[in-house]
């Protein structure tokens, strides 16, 4: 498919062309009309001046020149005699130039006064001699710039308006195109509320947009369908597991020995594990509704950091490992404090569960240009280039981590919380390990 | 104490008054917010339990018109949604704490607890200095004693310790500290409150002196008074 711009290019360049062809015709015909009425008259008025003189007789001929020229209606008529030798002998134009038996064109450099182009037809008048009868092609005195000028005037204006219109159109198409497509990186940035402008004077434009939109009604009638789904089961689910779990919590207390108290514990973990699970459907249902941008807030990312290896520090020692974060300058970027937290702590939480015990975990914040980049990088494992989209997929669990606790919603939620900042979530290599690293936008500084 | 349940789902009201009935409390459940108001009205509670999605008039428009009424009793907001944008409108309106249901009863005794002893305070504020038992915690000079003798602590170890400090006597619960100390609207996988006060009971306690810090299985962590 063209682009936009090629294909109005090849417009004005096809434009462009016909323009010059249809000049050049014009031009040339009206020329040709021209040549042939004059070369007709050329030929008619020698023919005439000749008709009543004997074939050789100078004289003769010579005083017809004179007649002729005196005469009202062929007084613009140039006549020369000249001899076999071509040399002149009379009439009332002096030619410096030789010009063949038959017609010839006369321009400017022939130096003729008062003749810019013209027709001249050498003939043969009798015994040598040449009689050369030369006509004026220009009506008027400067007819070919005159004509020129007409035409640049005339097409030109064409070319104008065509040109004019083309960017015109263009200018409409760029902006509709800009609207929808502001819309559609709206609506793929979790605004699903977002519609393309109608123009309320309507057209082909406005229908198109009234479409679009209807589609996007739908699409968010559906998704909104989908989230309260998801949703609706998280949260039924949720309240006879939250009465389940306080029903153990008794239990476990009333426990008359240790070991029904320590099945007691590990159903109340397994309560624990599926509360985390809904409670991260729930969350991501709502970081995808795009509601907390509204409460974004600079939030320095160092300093984040610095609270979570803090935070998270005894998790890791606890398992033989080291958590350091490597966080100097402030980093800030606009965003949910809580939101942005809770990433960096699902990342942390994803290094320590899925390395082996001993695992060293580094959370890195620097800035690149326009944006901060938050890495957790560990010497575990790591993830295979193949695997790791599905890593990223909701429940998308890798067969390396079934026996791992963890319920696949980890890296999807952080990836949820990275587009709703603008930002990205990659997967990458540590060389040993994993580094995942969060791309935000950089926020006002100061 | 005595409760009054704002609720219009009868299943979950019923629920949620007999589980707090089991820890002691007098409860009565109203369906709507104008039920409701009347009820407050009419006889003394010591706390509302308000649910934020309710007909005729919405949880945050019953906790505008309590406050508009001069009433002044603990009120905590329960959503289903858990929106924050929710608990924000909630809080502005004049409750006191939010949860998300189904929040465990002993997590909503606990917060009601909290906010009533949080009614008794007369005023002062964060550079007061807090005391339970031997513990001495100065929030504005950001240092700790106990038996005076200075903590060193870190900068969590110091806002959960005054926290329960604020607290003493009452449980504060996991999500409670997580909201208070860390700022956090989440429960984290790994238990990191539990990792802070393990460090901190270890600092309060390596100089000797009983553990002051008492764990209620289900519910939270309690600073003795």
């Amino acid at each position: 498919m063209a682009s936009l711009r090629g294909l109005t290019l090849v417009f004005l360049g096809a434009f462009g062309a016909a323009v010059a062809g249809a000049g050049y015709a014009t031009y040339s015909a009206s020329h040709r009309a021209v040549v042939t009425l004059v070369d007709r008259r050329i030929e008619e008025v020698s023919r005439a001046l000749l008709d009543e003189t004997r074939p050789g007789d100078a004289a003769a001929i010579l005083e017809r020149v004179r007649l002729f020229a005196g005469r009202r209606e062929t007084g613009d008529i140039g006549f020369e005699l000249e001899d076999a030798r071509g040399r002149w002998l009379g009439g009332n134009v002096h030619l410096a130039r030789v010009i063949p038996s038959g017609f010839s064109t006369l321009y400017r450099r022939d130096r003729i006064v008062g003749l810019t182009a013209g027709r001249a037809l050498s003939r043969d008048a009798g015994g040598g001699l040449r009689l050369i009868t030369m006509i004026e092609t220009e009506p008027v005195d400067g007819y070919n710039t005159l004509r020129l000028r007409n035409y640049v005037l005339g097409f030109g204006l064409i070319a104008l308006v065509v040109l004019a219109g083309t960017a015109g159109f263009s200018l409409l198409i760029r902006r509709r195109i800009a609207e929808v497509r502001r819309t559609a990186e709206a609506i793929a940035d979790g605004d699903l509320g977002s519609r393309v402008p109608v123009d309320p004077a309507g057209g082909a434009f406005a229908e198109q947009a009234v479409s679009f939109n209807r589609m996007l009604d739908r699409i968010a009638l559906l998704v909104e369908g989908i989230r309260n789904v998801g949703g609706d089961i998280a949260h039924d689910l949720r309240t006879p597991l939250a009465r389940l779990r306080s029903r153990l919590t008794r239990l476990v207390e009333a426990a008359p020995d240790a070991a029904l108290a320590q099945e007691l514990e590990a159903a109340l973990a397994q309560c624990d594990e599926m509360l985390g699970m809904f409670a991260a459907i729930l969350r991501i249902a709502e970081v995808e509704g795009g509601d907390r941008r509204a409460g974004f807030r600079p939030v320095d990312l160092a300093e984040l950091a610095v609270q979570i290896g803090e935070t998270m520090a005894d998790a890791a020692e606890a398992r033989g490992g080291r958590l350091v974060v490597a966080a100097d300058a402030p980093a800030i970027v606009t965003g949910d404090r809580q939101l942005l937290s809770q990433a960096l702590l699902n990342l942390v939480e994803n290094a320590l569960a899925h390395g082996p015990a001993g695992t060293m975990v580094r959370i890195a914040v620097a800035q690149r240009g326009d944006t901060v980049l938050l890495s957790v990088a560990d010497n575990g494992p790591g993830i295979a280039p193949a695997d790791r989209a599905a890593a990223l997929r909701r429940f998308g669990r890798l067969d390396a981590s079934r026996n791992t606790p963890g319920h696949g919603l980890g890296l999807p939620l952080v990836e949820a919380v990275a587009r709703l900042h603008r930002g990205t979530l990659a997967l990458g290599e540590a060389a040993p390990g994993l580094v995942v690293t969060l791309t935000l936008p950089r926020g006002p500084t100061g | 104490m005595k409760l009054l349940i704002v609720e219009d789902d009868a299943d979950y009201a019923a629920g949620l008054k007999a589980e707090m009935e089991a820890l002691d409390h007098r409860v009565t459940v109203a369906a709507t917010g104008p039920a409701g108001l009347t009820a407050v009205e009419r006889e003394g509670f010591d706390a509302v339990i308000l649910d934020c999605m309710l007909p005729q008039i919405d949880g945050a428009s019953v906790a505008r018109r309590l406050r508009a009424g001069g009433h002044r009793l603990p009120v905590l907001m329960l959503s289903a949604l858990g929106r924050s944008s929710e608990k924000v409108g909630g809080l502005e309106a004049g409750a006191d704490d939010y949860v998300v249901k189904p929040t465990p009863a002993e997590e909503i005794d606990a917060r009601l607890k909290a906010l009533i002893r949080a009614r008794g305070w007369t005023g002062g504020g964060e550079t007061d200095t807090l005391a339970a038992g031997d513990i001495v915690v100065s929030p504005g000079q950001h240092r700790a004693w106990r038996a005076g003798e200075p903590l060193d602590l870190t900068r969590l170890e110091f806002a959960l310790l005054a926290e329960l400090a604020r607290h003493a006597g009452s449980y504060l619960t996991r999500a409670m500290l997580l909201e208070r100390v860390w700022g956090y609207d989440f429960e984290p996988t790994t238990n990191i409150v539990d990792a802070q006060i393990r460090s901190l009971r270890r600092k309060l306690t390596v100089a000797g002196g009983e553990d002051p810090i008492q764990t209620k299985r289900g519910v939270g962590y309690m600073l003795h008074r």
